[in-house]
């Protein structure tokens, strides 16, 4: 009997039909999708994209060259040298590169950070058209906190209850 | 011996030892801050708090108290202490809170985070949280010199630094004032610690408050290779530790060595690094037309070799220079001899010391750790505190310990411990006075001979007066040498046990640079020789092998760069005739090469060619014809009867007086004399020493 | 000379003009086609799919065009440059030389030849070489795995494709395509007397097995998902095409998809009644007849897409189970059955 039925079964498609009935009803669901360039998904607080490097409001840059980012980064991909400032003899970076290459985008730099320096920001929004320019040196980093130091304070005060 | 039970463990342990070397004895890690094994005991950290069952109801700290302070127990038992108790755990918890409490949580801008005394406790034996919710105390940062940078707010008054400054050093520059939270760490009059061994503070210090300033900020402790070497500065032969980034040196920190050096370096040892970085020859230069231009290495070669072929081996000379390696004198002294050349010499200073007397006639034989044996000591024309800062450190604390007399014929100056004053030229050596007596009467009298005694022409004389005193007053005898040549080159003794020194017909220094300046020389080889007066090296073709634009490079007719110390392997014989071994820790730059490895293609150019292709082979030849620098890290002591033959010399002495041929402590070689830090250095005592003369 | 005018010259411009216009439609038509495909099988998966070239995406077809034109072709070293270049042609050129006897209306025919359905049998059994001849010239392993997969696919469905087109052709008793088309005018709806449902005079309906046959067999012979094995990516990575790029990969792709067309087409015309309105009644007779064929070809090809978006891929060892051993005999079986019925009840021949 089961058998019989088996063969009736496949001599009337009957699993193709309940298949395409059920390809029909999603045909015309709305959606998952979103249209990309023009529409974007909500990203949490946390979220870990671009770098960036930040500055204190007075415009003072925040990293002090602990280098303790580039102790806890697991693919190397940071490089700071450190010294003394020209002017006033605190401890500053003359030199802080991360390979954007190399960089996994765990967040341990910033959860290492001391003073909320280098910053895992928003953008993910940062393709090159060549290798040289994913090798941001402390400039662009800078550069990236000034333009995103908006978001970032926001991102950092709705996840301050939960550190 | 006292019996204890420390954590329930017996254990035997001498009777002067503090209850926290017995803990550490009996295998207990203590923490402790002021607690220094070098250093006097001051008990202010109060870390070290263990419980002592049966004594006192509060804990103990450790380190200032005796095992001779304990009774035992009325039924006999030994006195019982524990460490890992939970009344030990709350009380060290509570001492680490209140270390904090003034502390400044400023770690990532330290630059003894990660090396740190404090850090490494509080994890270890603090809690994780403040309940301090008051002002913080601020301290104001003080001027203590160029070499230790101060971030006092840090200090935790162990008060480490003032009493090595005052204990070892010697030199009461530092001190506290004020009491409880108030204190702190003070030169008293803003001014720089006058000391040669005041860097040592820095690895010292438990916290961040001092720190080294030429290294401020520079790197993390946790990415700089280590390698453990030895020092050049000095004749003393200092362990080091040479901390690498890259391919910079970040910077210089000595290791334990009791029989040398202990734990401490001299400032030139330590802030030499910045040195290595100006200044360097970093590829070959051959002098056209009055004026040297860079050139490449078979440019360079091709030179010699002409002006090579060209000249008699009688009219070509060689002269090693103070930072060689043992390795390349003797390979100096190996091409030399294949060519027919007599002349070569690597006693820069001009000193008579031949080796073929003895090794004992130019050793330090007390050796460096019997210093502390030694209950008279003769200073003939030295100054121990610039020739070899650590070695003073050394008698320093003799005297401190022992208060062993020192006796001084020479010039007069500052040893940081007392003297008495002899005379300042040779005839005080046969007229001692009062201190004559004070050596015979000595159990082990040291006659130690300096640099201002080798340097004259008379020095041979000198040399045969203070051996002959050495035997009158009993310095030498059974188990005792106590006749000791105070070297200021760390090339020095290595060479003279490899024989570097004028064959049969060679001229010594003095007759090289006399010879040249009267134009009978073709050709002089210089081996990093820059402690020689330059202007007689017009006349002769010049070959400046070695690591700075120097002296020696600036009179060269075609330089060959070299490895600074620090870039190559080799042996340093210390004044004691301890062979050591220097490891390279970083690559030379550019073009430079190993000097050994020059000096091999050079021999193969001038058609000498020398029998080995790597540093091993070379090693092994320079141990085949000197034995005794097979002994690596050991002393072969000389043969005491040598001393005999060099008080058979006799020979008259003149009357002048005893001059010191250091004029500055920090200048003293091609590298210091690049270093921006030494030359900060030397300034600021040329300056002090000018408002002295003004007060004065 | 006006015989030579005439008889040779004008049908020749004629034909020449009428092949350019159906290749134009055609080839505009399979665009859309395949943006169709995509679209389809992205609304099933909750997608957009391409939307973003034109609006809603309408000339992504003509960027992969212009793309795949402008990509710098790479032709492997160890290759036979003249058959692999060669290989893409064929399939383009044999699948479209098929559509010269697809009658879209009465009349509406390039070639109105006797025999269309066998000259259509005998081309599509041609596009084998295309892929048999990419794969070899490829000179690699994958591709010439997939080619031979792909020749073994394509001989085995054939065999069925040609029983069920027996069943046809015994129920039509011609072998011209516009024939079969208007022997479906009458069938079993004008026997139980409701004429205006024409809907069920077609062949679907009395030969439903050899539809559903039919159809599988479509799919295969045209590498259509479940069974596109040649070029299945888990094993082979792209099966014949491994080697193939720019405008070479784009000929394979446009004869594919104009195989399917062409299937398409053919199942229209065997089984739905070609041009013919579903319903014979005044509002569906005004419609012209080349639009419901143009519909009813969009039907089949929509239920094409449906397929690959909902059937999982076939093994191997299943496609060809289901080829010999259940459609051979099963469109075997049906060629006795139709030809026993047909002689028994004389409804035709």
């Amino acid at each position: 009997m089961a058998t019989l039925q088996g063969t009736a079964k496949s001599i009337f498609l009957s699993e193709f039909v309940s298949a395409f009935f059920l390809g029909m009803r999603y045909f015309f669901k709305p959606k998952a999708t979103i249209n990309y360039p023009f529409e974007k998904n909500p990203i949490s607080p946390r979220f870990r994209g671009e770098h960036a490097l930040r500055r204190y409001p007075n415009g003072e840059e925040r990293c002090i060259a602990c280098k303790l980012c580039e102790a806890i980064c697991p693919a190397q991909a940071i490089t700071i040298e450190a010294g003394p400032r020209r002017n006033d003899g605190t401890r500053r970076t003359t030199r802080y590169d991360i390979d954007m290459v190399k960089c996994i985008y765990c967040g341990l730099c910033q959860e290492a950070c001391p003073v909320d320096a280098i910053v895992e920001g928003p953008n993910f929004e940062f393709a090159t058209e060549t290798r040289e320019e994913l090798y941001y040196t402390k400039d662009k980093l800078l550069a990236n906190g000034d333009r995103w130091e908006r978001e970032i304070a926001a991102n950092i005060a709705a996840d301050a209850p939960y550190r | 011996m006292a019996k204890l039970i420390i954590d329930g463990a017996e254990v035997e342990v001498p009777d002067h030892y503090t209850l926290l070397q017995a803990c550490e004895a009996a295998g207990a890690e203590i923490p402790r801050f002021c607690f220094h094994e070098r250093l006097s005991i001051a008990g202010n950290c109060r870390m070290c708090l263990v419980q002592v069952v049966g004594g006192p109801p509060k804990p103990v700290a450790s380190c200032a108290m005796s095992v001779k302070d304990l009774r035992p127990g009325r039924d006999g038992t030994p006195p019982t202490i524990n460490t890992k108790t939970e009344f030990v755990k709350t009380a060290r918890e509570a001492v680490m809170e209140f270390l904090l409490i003034n502390h400044p949580l400023d770690c990532p801008i330290c630059d003894q985070g990660g090396e740190c005394d404090l850090q490494d406790q509080a994890m270890a034996y603090g809690v994780s949280g403040s309940r301090f919710a008051e002002n913080k105390r601020a301290v104001e940062n003080k001027y203590i010199g160029p070499l230790v940078k101060t971030i006092m707010t840090r200090c935790i008054h162990c008060t480490r630094c003032v009493r090595f400054v005052t204990e070892v050093a010697g030199v009461p520059d530092l001190g506290s004032i004020g009491r409880g939270e108030d204190m702190e760490i003070t030169t008293y009059l803003e001014s720089a610690m006058g000391s040669e061994l005041q860097g040592n503070v820095i690895d010292l210090c438990p916290v961040g408050a001092l720190t080294s300033r030429p290294y401020a900020f520079q790197a993390r402790p946790w990415e700089l290779t280590k390698t453990e070497t030895i020092d050049a500065m000095d004749a003393v032969g200092c362990n080091i530790r040479v901390d690498v980034r890259g391919r910079e040196v970040m910077r210089v920190m000595p290791r334990l060595n009791e029989a040398v050096n202990e734990e401490w370096i001299s400032d030139k040892s330590r802030f030499i690094w910045d040195g290595l970085k100006t200044q360097r020859l970093d590829r070959p230069y051959v002098r056209e037309n009055g004026r040297l231009r860079a050139a490449s290495w078979g440019e360079a070669f091709g030179a010699i070799t002409e002006r090579v072929k060209a000249s008699k081996p009688e009219k070509m000379a060689a002269l090693a220079g103070d930072l060689a390696t043992t390795e390349e004198q003797y390979a100096l002294k190996d091409l030399m001899h294949r060519l027919g050349v007599a002349s070569v010499d690597c006693r820069q200073d001009g000193s008579p010391l031949d080796p073929s007397l003895g090794r004992a006639t130019y050793l330090f034989n007390p050796t460096i750790a019997g210093i502390d044996s030694a209950d008279a000591i003769l200073l003939v024309g030295a100054n121990p505190r610039w020739d070899a800062a650590v070695l003073n450190a050394r008698i320093r604390k003799a005297w401190v310990h022992n208060r062993t007399k020192v006796g001084l014929v020479g010039e007069r100056v500052d040893l940081t411990y007392p003297y008495q004053y002899i005379g300042a030229g040779p005839t005080s050596l046969s007229d001692l006075g009062s201190f004559r007596e004070v050596l015979e009467k000595a159990e082990r009298p040291m006659i130690v001979v300096g640099a201002a005694a080798l340097s004259r022409p008379d020095a041979a004389a000198v040399l045969a007066a203070a051996a002959t005193l050495a035997k009158d007053v009993g310095a030498v005898a059974e188990g005792w040498n106590g006749f000791g040549i105070l070297h200021t080159a760390a090339a020095r003794v290595g060479g003279l046990d490899v024989g570097c020194v004028p064959a049969k017909g060679g001229k010594p220094t003095a007759e090289i640079l006399a010879a040249s300046a009267a134009g009978e020389l073709d050709v002089l080889f210089l081996l990093g020789a820059d402690e020689i007066d330059t202007a007689a090296l017009k006349a002769p073709f010049v070959v400046y092998i070695g690591s700075h634009g120097d002296r020696g490079a600036h009179a060269a007719d075609v330089i060959l760069p070299g490895a600074a110390y620090t870039e190559k392997s080799g042996t340093y014989v210390n004044l004691e005739g301890r062979p050591q071994e220097a490891v390279r820790a970083a690559f030379a730059p550019g073009e430079a090469r190993e000097d050994w490895a020059i000096l091999r293609a050079l021999s193969a150019q001038l058609g000498a060619q020398l029998p080995y292709d790597s540093l091993a082979a070379l090693n092994a030849a320079m141990v085949s014809a000197a034995p005794w620098l097979g002994e690596v890290d050991e002393v072969v002591p000389g043969d005491p009867a040598a001393i005999d033959r060099l008080a058979a010399l006799g020979g008259s002495m003149d009357e002048a007086p005893f001059v010191n041929p250091l004029t500055t402590f920090h200048l003293t070689n091609p590298i210091a004399r690049a270093s921006k830090v030494m030359a900060e250095c030397a300034k600021l005592i040329e300056e002090r020493a000018a408002v002295k003369v003004a007060a004065e | 000379m006006q015989d030579f005018w005439s008889n040779y010259a004008a049908p020749a411009i004629i034909i020449a003009l009428q092949s350019v216009l159906m290749l134009v439609i055609l080839l505009v038509a399979i665009a859309y086609v395949l943006l169709a495909d995509r679209k389809i099988w992205a609304a099933v998966q909750m997608r957009r799919g391409p939307n973003v070239v034109g609006a809603f995406g309408l000339l992504q077809s003509f960027a992969d065009l212009a793309k795949f034109a402008l990509k710098e072709p790479v032709i492997p070293a160890g290759a036979d440059r003249v058959v692999f270049l060669l290989a893409p042609f064929i399939t383009t050129v044999l699948a479209l030389a098929a559509w010269s006897v697809m009658p879209v209306a009465p009349g509406w025919v390039i070639a109105d030849i006797n025999v269309g359905i066998l000259f259509v049998l005998a081309i599509s059994s041609l596009g084998v070489y295309g892929v048999i001849m990419g794969g070899w010239a490829s000179n690699s392993k994958y591709p010439f795995l997939g080619a031979l997969r792909s020749s073994a696919q394509m001989i085995s469905y054939e065999v069925s494709i040609g029983l069920v087109l027996i069943t046809v052709l015994l129920c039509v008793g011609s072998l011209n395509l516009q024939d079969i088309v208007a022997s479906q005018e009458t069938g079993l709806a004008t026997m139980l007397g409701i004429p205006w449902l024409s809907i069920l005079n077609w062949y679907w309906l009395p030969l439903l097995p050899m539809f559903v046959i039919f159809f599988i067999s479509a799919l295969a012979e045209t590498n259509r998902p479940p069974f596109d094995l040649p070029e299945a990516e888990s094993e082979l990575v792209a099966g014949f095409m491994v080697e193939y790029g720019s405008t070479p990969y784009m000929m394979f792709m446009l004869g594919e998809y104009v195989s399917i067309a062409l299937m398409c087409a053919l199942t229209t015309i065997l089984f739905l009644g070609g041009w013919l309105p579903p319903i014979a009644v005044v509002p569906f007779t005004w419609v012209p007849g080349v639009i419901w064929f143009v519909l009813k070809c969009f039907g089949v090809f929509f239920m094409f897409a449906m397929v690959k978006a909902i059937v999982p891929r076939y093994r191997y060892d299943q496609l060809m189970r289901l080829g010999w051993k259940v459609f051979l005999p099963a469109s075997l079986a049906a060629v006795v059955v139709v030809a026993v019925v047909l002689k028994l009840t004389g409804w035709r021949g």
